[in-house]
């Protein structure tokens, strides 16, 4: 009956900075990043469809 | 490349025709980039690690850089190499544009490799003497803006060296269609008639001015790439523009034909920038190097002269500019002061003004995400000069 936890911290952000395998201004950048492409993404269905 | 494919594929199937239009292509382009640095960006900061190519860091500049020595740098080759596979698949290769463009950035790059290579590899510390390396930039500059004087005003290349053939028979007096005049922004009917020679010689001060301005810049981590994907996203836009009959006659702006095909190449550029960030994020993985930041640089300048915005550039840029006036007026006054009072005064704590401001306090992704939303702001600003006027 162990509770088991998929992320070694939720949110996500703090799985990445929790583990070490980012400096927090490293996974703030790179999660900016990915929203700059959604956020491009997103515009471009304006004229692609 | 993909276009030719393309359009041979849509004599069958006309869906292929949706490859046509040059906003799906610039967003294939940055996606591409974008997974091409993701793709090679870890191989690339592995090799550059492998053959200790590492950063050596100012020993005059903050204390707290020493911990940066030996970070890989010249990573602007990720840069270049995923731009340039980008958009020789996604542009246009008959425009003229496409190509002068990527002549000029891979010339300044080329001469960024043998300076950081001299630097890092051989560890000559001076590199590529400053007489050499402006000597060089000089010619890549004066040769593009001769190009880039005669393309913009003829439909083609044989038009273009007929123009040109022209200018010279006619003792370098010939006058240009209004094309090259310098656009003021924010007025309606105001652009400054350069004339041939003043085209170039402006021309030729905005590629090697803008080249240098994002070298400067390039100091901190994060710092230069991300002002250099937001004024080169907003170029794409004015490029998109001044290639488009119809919103340029309605946004009285010139009309370029072929300047739209530039968006391709800015869309690569934005992708390869993003992706490059994503691994020169505080604490850079990696540097991009004179490799890097000389050819962005010179990538913004030759797009805004195609797409005839020197002084939108000028805007946009405002951190590269100011970056390069802190270095400009530090020495100037430290020189004057020394050769007035016998003592070299300074105006600033440490140029450039980035490390300015870490030395009041500021940690450098302080300094580097204030520098971006300056940026942004100035971007938004350059961007209704589309409009406002």
């Amino acid at each position: 009956m162990a509770m088991r936890t998929i992320l070694a911290l939720g949110e996500t952000n703090l799985e990445a900075a929790g583990r070490k395998v980012m400096a927090t201004p490293n996974a703030n950048m790179r999660f900016w990043i990915i929203t700059i492409l959604l956020v491009l993404f997103g515009l471009s269905s304006l004229k692609i469809r | 490349m993909l276009l030719e494919l393309f359009q041979w594929l849509a004599q069958d199937i006309r869906a292929f025709n949706v490859f046509a239009y040059i906003t799906l292509r610039a967003v294939l382009a940055t996606m591409t980039a974008l997974t091409i640095s993701f793709i090679l960006g870890p191989a690339v900061i592995r090799w550059l690690t492998a053959k200790r190519i590492g950063q050596a860091v100012r020993d005059d500049g903050p204390q707290t850089h020493l911990v940066k020595a030996g970070t890989p740098t010249m990573g602007g080759a990720l840069i270049l190499l995923s731009l340039g596979i980008s958009t020789l698949l996604w542009a246009d290769l008959t425009n003229r544009f496409v190509w002068i463009v990527l002549i000029v950035t891979f010339g300044f790059g080329a001469i960024g490799w043998v300076d950081d290579w001299r630097k890092v590899v051989e560890r000559n510390p001076k590199g590529l003497s400053a007489r050499t390396k402006f000597f060089w930039q000089s010619v890549i500059g004066l040769v593009a803006a001769i190009y880039i004087a005669f393309s913009i005003s003829a439909p083609n290349n044989e038009k273009a060296i007929e123009l040109f053939i022209q200018w010279v028979g006619s003792g370098f007096t010939l006058d240009m269609p209004t094309k090259t005049d310098l656009i003021v922004p924010f007025f309606k009917s105001v652009s400054y008639p350069l004339g041939i020679l003043g085209f170039i010689v402006l021309t030729y001060l905005v590629i090697v001015g803008a080249s240098n301005a994002v070298n400067l810049t390039d100091g901190l981590d994060g710092l230069a790439i991300m002002p250099t994907v937001m004024v080169g996203a907003a170029l794409g836009i004015f490029a998109y523009v001044a290639g488009h009959a119809g919103f340029s006659k309605y946004l009285l702006l010139p009309y370029v034909p072929g300047a739209g095909e530039l968006v391709v190449f800015c869309g690569a550029l934005a992708g390869a920038g993003l992706g490059f960030l994503w691994f020169n994020a505080y604490p850079a993985e990696v540097f991009m190097g004179d490799v890097g930041a000389l050819a962005l640089g010179a990538a913004l300048g030759a797009v805004a002269v195609v797409a005839r915005q020197e002084i939108v550039l000028f805007i946009m840029g405002g951190v590269f500019v100011a970056e390069t006036l802190s270095v400009m007026l530090q020495v100037g006054w430290f020189k004057y002061t020394k050769m007035r009072y016998g003592e070299g005064r300074r105006i600033l704590r440490m140029a450039p003004l980035h490390h300015h401001f870490e030395q009041t306090g500021w940690k450098e992704t302080q300094v580097v995400v204030r520098f971006w939303i300056i940026t942004i702001l100035l971007v938004l600003f350059g961007l209704s000069t589309l409009k406002i006027r």
